[in-house]
């Protein structure tokens, strides 16, 4: 019989996909965006400038607190596998 | 036609007792890797973190007193001089001699990648070898090239034909 999540995943079969490449993404623009304020801060710490160095590490944070949240988004393995296991 | 199942009595004791495939071992899979991304920009907070945490505790202490360099005839115009200061840790610094009674001393780490910088007497300016940086030999400004700060600079003062450098405006 066909259910809500059958009829979903034959309308949209690369869902997964899609879903695990959009996170992929956004996991290295944020990793890059620290890279970028990672070397800002350095530079301006060492001419003094605290301001930046403290802004860049609070932006960082938050960066990287939004690539943990990002990860409850990821798709559950592939279940045929599990069922492989079972049987 | 039904693969062969090996008997078990033929298989060596490592592979029962350590039953994981090598190709499943070293498989990376998509989930895995965005773990470790989200992991590594935990890591890259944590070392914006430590900046800050090392720049509030170790600040730059300002160099104290005068320090003894060279005689003033050591150095001729158009010249320079290295010499290094003793502390916490050793700097090394270029004395510059501009023109006549026209002094200058800077840090000799590039501020781009701490290569020994070098005055040359022909451009009139102090050169970074690695990456073709390029100070004013009078202010320490960056002028063209990647650096991207401008060479920490000394005072110098002379005194009965001795060469001696101190912290700027101290």
């Amino acid at each position: 019989m066909s259910d809500f999540r059958s009829s979903q995943n034959e309308a949209h079969p690369n869902k997964t996909n899609s879903l695990m490449l959009g996170i992929i993404l956004l996991l290295v623009l944020f990793v890059s965006i620290q890279i970028w304020f990672l070397f800002g801060a350095l530079n301006n710490a060492l001419q003094d400038n605290m301001y930046f160095a403290i802004t860049t590490f609070v932006g960082s944070c938050l960066l990287a607190l939004a690539s943990f949240f990002v990860l409850r988004y990821l798709p559950d393995p592939l279940k045929a596998e599990r069922k492989k296991k079972k049987g | 036609m039904k693969k062969a199942v090996p008997d078990p009595q033929d298989m060596p004791n490592w592979k029962s007792d350590f039953p994981i495939q090598q190709k499943k071992a070293t498989h990376v899979s998509r989930r895995e890797f965005a773990k470790f991304l989200a992991l590594f920009s935990g890591t890259l907070a944590l070392a914006n973190g430590v900046i800050v945490i090392r720049s509030l505790l170790f600040p730059a202490k300002p160099l104290e007193g005068e320090h003894y360099v060279c005689q003033e005839t050591d150095v001729a115009v158009g010249q320079m001089f290295q010499f290094k200061i003793e502390g916490a840790e050793t700097v090394p610094y270029i004395l510059v001699h501009l023109e006549e009674s026209e002094w200058r001393a800077f840090e000799q780490k590039c501020t781009h990648l701490t290569c020994a910088v070098r005055y040359r007497e022909d451009l009139k300016k102090i050169e970074c070898p690695c990456h073709h940086g390029f100070f004013s030999a009078d202010t320490g400004e960056v002028l063209q090239g990647p650096p991207p700060r401008p060479l920490p600079q000394l005072q110098v003062v002379i005194k009965d034909g001795k060469v001696y450098v101190k912290e700027k405006n101290a």
